[in-house]
């Protein structure tokens, strides 16, 4: 479903991502891992069109992401959530949903039209579907920024699933998380990829990434340096060295 | 005391002319504050655009004899037209972290403007039909002139219509997405071209009505307008809050409200320079305006 090849990123002198190659089966959760600076956040920035490769290519469902603005990207089937929170503040939760729902809604619209809002019509069923997934069904009506952090990410996680992608990246969807939160969130992630969306997961949360993911692949410095099961990869030698050179498990 | 009674009455009144007038100044602190809002960067050029639209629509009026109510909704296509070309000439192919490149641009799309009407009119100012002038209503001992009055109403109507679309319409939605939160925006599929593009075009409507009541309101159209008008928008928005429209909205009737007063006390040729002086007091001690946030950005 998704191809990435010989995958290159600089910022200045520094390579950011090196020479990735990538292939993520449809209906997969696919889990990306390594030390800070490996180059993971990157991947999700180049892949969603945050900014462009300085070499290689990346293709989704045989097209060329290449040459697509991120908004065509998402219009094309990507949608992905931050590693820090960006909700829209001002606008309420039902709102926020609403937007994205909406943007990928009407071919010639992008995210434009007069269309007028209403907590009703055809979609509300699907965005009152989307709170009560997200454990927000109570909280329609308050603004973004009014949420507590746990209930933010929830919020993000729906947002990002709402513009209906066929590939979702998660870009440490964990981080800041309690073990029951984290675990919450393992099962909402089963659940999205139920309803047919295939997902990256890049994570530090082992407990997260090795608990549901069925394939792995470990980038350190830009590279990859293993890829398989997470049975195996919790064996690998190189991974184990990767992380053993940090201080921390981050 | 009957002394008293009578500069109070002329007092109040001026203030009440002034307050009127100034939804003019409101709705082109709107407009900039709504391209401030989605961009964070000013154009500068609003307000010429704004006076163009009236200018388009004078000469539509009087070449085709057209009736006088379409005035106010030519001169607010016109100037969306116009706000749409400003944005494709000055900001789209600008880069987006480069704000002095774009804020020059837009000046020099002021005064390319203001150039074009120079030469158009030869520079001589024009008159423009004003409506109800004739009407006027007594209110104990106050007058409400009638032609202010329906400035006043215009402008009211305007802006309510633009808060309706702000708030109830996807355009508003994606819109103020797009402002919260540009990353995220594109990122749930809003195209940032396009939503900027619209605001310029909606923030140009208002801004064509502006021209069109400011107009109305004087009687004549002449391109020594456009300068003051540019400065006191910009004044009304930073008094107001950069990018919050209640404090346009509260700042434009402030400053109508205002100059007006000076002028009745310190004469024409000075009211101007009160004006200005008011800028300068709000920026010293409430420099993020009535309505202002602290405007972060990552």
């Amino acid at each position: 479903m998704l191809e990435v090849k010989s995958l290159s990123k600089h910022f200045g002198g520094v390579q950011a991502v090196r020479e990735l190659d990538l292939a993520v089966n449809a209906g997969d959760i696919f889990g990306v891992i390594g030390p800070n600076g490996s180059g993971k956040s990157t991947l999700v920035n180049l892949i969603s069109g945050v900014f462009p490769a300085t070499t290689g290519e990346i293709h989704f469902q045989g097209q060329s992401l290449s040459n697509l603005s991120p908004h065509a990207r998402v219009r094309a089937g990507v949608a992905r959530t931050f590693q820090n929170i960006r909700l829209f503040p001002g606008l309420t939760v039902w709102q926020n949903l609403w937007v994205a729902r909406n943007s990928t809604e009407d071919t010639r619209a992008e995210g434009i039209s007069f269309r007028w809002f209403r907590k009703s019509g055809p979609v509300k069923n699907e965005i009152d579907a989307m709170l009560e997934f997200s454990g927000l069904a109570d909280k329609g009506d308050e603004l973004a920024s009014n949420l507590a952090f746990g209930e933010q990410r929830r919020l993000e996680l729906a947002r990002a699933a709402a513009t209906k992608p066929r590939l979702l990246l998660l870009d440490e969807p964990a981080a800041g998380m309690n073990q029951e939160e984290v675990r919450d969130l393992g099962r909402r992630i089963r659940e999205l990829r139920q309803q047919g969306m295939t997902i990256i997961l890049i994570e530090h949360v082992m407990e997260l990434v090795m608990g549901i993911t069925d394939r792995i692949v470990v980038l350190n410095f830009g590279s990859k340096i293993a890829e398989g099961e997470p049975a195996a990869i919790r064996k690998d030698k190189s991974v184990q060295e990767a992380y053993l050179g940090q201080s921390e498990d981050g | 005391m009957d002394d008293f009674w009578f500069e109070f009455v002329e007092v109040t009144q001026s203030i009440g002319d002034g307050v009127l007038f100034g939804s003019t100044y409101a709705l082109i602190g709107i407009g900039f504050t709504l391209i401030f809002g989605a961009m964070g960067k000013l154009n500068v050029a609003y307000a010429a655009a704004a006076m163009a639209g009236a200018y388009s629509s004078l000469a539509i009026y009087i070449l085709f004899d057209a009736p006088l109510v379409v005035i106010f909704i030519v001169s607010a296509i016109c100037a969306a037209i116009l706000g749409y070309l400003v944005y494709l000439t000055c900001f789209r192919f600008i880069p987006v972290h480069n704000h002095l490149a774009a804020l020059m641009a837009s000046v020099g799309g002021l005064f390319f403007i203001d150039e074009v009407i120079v030469h158009a009119t030869r520079g001589s100012p024009l008159a423009f039909p004003s409506m109800f002038s004739e009407a006027y209503f007594e209110v104990g001992p106050y007058g409400i002139r009638g032609d202010l009055l329906f400035v006043f109403f215009i402008g009211l109507i305007s802006t309510g219509v633009l808060l309706y679309v702000l708030f109830r319409t996807r355009l508003g939605l994606a819109t103020r997405a797009v402002a919260q939160q540009d990353v995220a925006a594109r990122l749930c599929g809003m195209s940032i071209h396009l939503t900027n593009s619209t605001t310029f075009a909606v923030a140009g409507l208002l801004g064509g009505i502006a021209g069109a009541m400011t107009a109305a309101a004087v009687g004549i159209l002449s391109p020594v307008m456009i300068l003051p008008l540019t400065i006191k928008g910009l004044i009304v928005t930073v008094i107001g809050g950069l990018g919050s429209i209640p404090g346009a909205i509260i700042a434009g009737l402030f400053v109508g409200g205002f100059e007006n007063v000076v002028m009745y006390f310190r004469g024409i040729d000075e009211r101007d320079m009160y004006v200005v002086a008011l800028l300068f007091i709000f920026l010293v001690f409430r420099p993020n305006g009535l309505f202002g946030k602290t405007i972060t950005r990552d």
